[in-house]
């Protein structure tokens, strides 16, 4: 029984898949069938139940729940009857014995539809296709497809440029050093070696004087105390002489300018900030190169 | 009740203790300046990577790991900085021609705005390096920092020079310790091209007159190779190759008066060698704005906001007369602001 079911699977070109659901349920049938209504049915079918198999024939479009069903009735009608009966369903094998009984011909017809997609399939299959890039297409508007195809390459285009665009744009600015030392980090190494020089210099010409005097010690650090305020003082003393020379010249611009007194009415009033006023004049409190 | 009760207790215990870092140098009592830098808007990777360099050159005295999101604006970072003691921003942005970077004074500002024509990061510094040189604790203490070129500029160079001096904590040459002065940033203004060179170096020392293989010696503390040599004197007197010839320039030499190291010693003379960490930049001023990212503009670069150079540009205009030329100009100006 079982062996002719594949058979007859075979012949509808999907053998692999579904002869093993038919196996299982054919295995599952033979035990419900006691049980069954089958076992009260009589020998030939009632019409009532013959245009239920044309339909189902009729309906068949390769769904499985359909094709369970189908050939589980067909399997109770055969045992009933005799096992030759069973032979000769199975159209795919012999159709002539599928006629001898008129009974059947709901069944044999759902063979011969089978036969029938088959060749048509055989058909499509056997169709030698031309190299076409779009691949094999049923459909008759090829060129909407193809059209479909281009307008998406195109999209595909645009928005890798997008991307690339957008990935230079961050990168923008942005320089590997090619080699490492060229004449212009020459430069500006010697530049930067200048002023660390300087600097180093110049601290230890100001600690080479407190040499041997060590500020955690309260005695030495009372000396060291006088000596910077004394190189303080004198700093001081330069700085404010500078400041006075620069006030006269500022004094004299001014009375050249002819502005009134009074800060308001001066053209300048709020223009700058009083924050920033002297930011000009500070001076460079700290050890700071500048050349 | 009881469980309860542990629970609290454990989340007191979890309380971190917030060590406070200092706002003032305990030896010479200077105010320590502070620094955060930070994004304005979204920033593609490298520069990400740029902002985390510059955190690392600013360092110590800057936050290292600051979070940032999107929602986060100026005045967050600024009502933070206050209690903090941060004196400067500094702020990448990248917006659609040139990433930017802005050096800020808080709370009331001036604003230096610079863009970035070109830059490398530290990595690739690194990379284009043969030995790239990191010694453990490089980065423990503040680099010096060198502005050359600045002085034969205008007031916006005087300006520009003392926002530097002053992100640094300033150095006093009594007290100082040699051998924390370990970095150097340097600033290097070229009045031609009215771009500044931003780079960061490691200072190095050397001992003067001492045979390649001796220094090696004394620093590695490894076993020389004496296969090639017939005797130990060798070792000493034999001339090495190559680099040795390299003679330290006179100029990079320093007569030391304290003990630097194990390797630089008081009486002997060292050459001072610097070698780059990154990142490196070329900045150009582009703009002085009186307050923080706001307020008037003090200098700008373009002239288009600055009442002065329009003054001019309207003289030029009047005197020229010809249509064509006063176009033409605008269009130049138009490229520019591009």
């Amino acid at each position: 029984m079982v062996g002719d079911l594949q058979i007859m699977e075979a012949g509808t070109e999907k053998m692999a898949k579904k002869g093993k659901f038919s196996k299982r349920s054919s295995k599952s049938n033979k035990k419900l069938k006691p049980l069954g209504g089958a076992v009260k049915k009589a020998k030939k079918p009632s019409k009532k139940m013959i245009k239920l198999f044309r339909k189902r024939a009729r309906a068949y479009n390769s769904d499985e729940d359909e094709e369970e069903t189908a050939p589980d009735a067909m399997q109770s009608l055969h045992e009933d009857s005799s096992d030759d009966g069973s032979e000769g369903y199975n159209g795919s094998d012999d159709e002539k014995e599928g006629d001898r009984y008129g009974t059947h011909r709901g069944i044999t017809r759902f063979t011969e539809g089978c036969r029938a997609f088959r060749t048509a399939f055989l058909n499509i299959m056997k169709k030698n296709l031309q190299n076409d890039p779009l691949g094999p297409i049923l459909s008759a508007n090829r060129k909407l497809v193809a059209e479909k195809l281009a307008e998406e390459g195109i999209e595909q285009k645009a928005k890798a440029e997008a991307k690339k665009d957008k990935h230079l744009a961050a990168k923008t600015g942005h320089v590997t050093p090619a080699s490492f030392l060229d004449t212009k980090e020459k430069l500006l190494i010697s530049v930067a070696t200048k002023g660390v020089v300087k600097l180093f210099n110049a601290v230890n010409k100001a600690q080479s004087s407190q040499n041997g005097l060590n500020p955690s010690n309260s005695k030495d650090a009372k000396a060291l105390a006088k000596q910077r305020k004394a190189t303080f003082l004198s700093d001081i003393k330069k700085s404010t002489e500078r400041n006075l020379e620069n006030a006269k010249v500022h004094h004299m611009n001014k009375a050249n300018d002819d502005e009134p007194a009074w800060a308001p009415l001066r053209d300048s009033y709020m223009l700058t900030s009083s924050k920033l006023k002297d930011w000009d004049k500070m001076e460079v409190n700290s050890f700071h190169h500048c050349f | 009740m009881a469980r309860l009760r542990n629970i609290k207790r454990r989340m007191q215990m979890k309380v971190p203790v917030v060590r406070k870092q200092p706002t003032v140098d305990h030896v010479t009592g200077d105010k320590i300046p502070k620094s955060f830098v930070f994004s304005r808007g979204k920033l593609p990777g490298s520069l990400k990577q740029l902002e985390l360099d510059f955190r690392k050159l600013m360092m110590p005295h800057t936050a290292l790991r600051l979070k940032e999101k999107k929602r986060n604006n100026l005045k967050d970072f600024l009502d933070v900085a206050g209690p903090m003691g941060v004196t400067h921003f500094l702020l990448l942005s990248k917006p659609k021609s040139l990433p930017h970077l802005r050096v800020a004074r808080t709370p009331h500002g001036p604003t230096l705005t610079f863009e970035i024509p070109e830059y490398a990061l530290a990595a690739d510094v690194a990379r284009a390096q043969t030995r790239p040189r990191c010694p453990q604790g490089l980065f423990t203490k503040s680099p010096l920092i060198v502005l050359s070129g600045f002085g034969s500029g205008g007031q916006h160079l005087k300006l520009t020079t003392i926002m530097f001096q002053n992100i640094f904590p300033a150095i006093d040459i009594y007290t100082v310790k040699l051998s924390s002065c370990q970095r150097i940033v340097l600033l290097n203004y070229n009045s031609d091209t009215k771009l500044i060179d931003f780079r960061h170096y490691s200072i190095r020392l050397q001992p003067v007159g001492v045979t390649r293989r001796i220094r090696k010696f004394v620093h590695n503390h490894k076993v020389p190779d004496l296969r090639s040599l017939q005797d130990v004197s060798d070792f000493v007197t034999k001339a090495g190759y190559g680099s040795e010839s390299e003679a330290d320039e006179e100029s990079a030499i320093v007569s030391l008066s304290t003990d630097l190291s194990r390797v630089n010693r008081a009486p002997t003379k060292s050459a001072i060698k610097l070698q780059e960490i990154g990142p490196r930049l070329t900045l150009k001023l582009v703009k002085i704005e009186e307050g923080l990212c706001s307020g008037g503009v003090i200098f700008s670069e373009y002239g288009q906001e600055n009442s002065q150079t329009e003054a001019t540009e309207d003289k030029k205009a009047t005197t020229e007369g010809k249509n064509e030329a006063n176009e033409e100009t605008k269009d130049d100006d138009g490229e520019e602001d591009d």
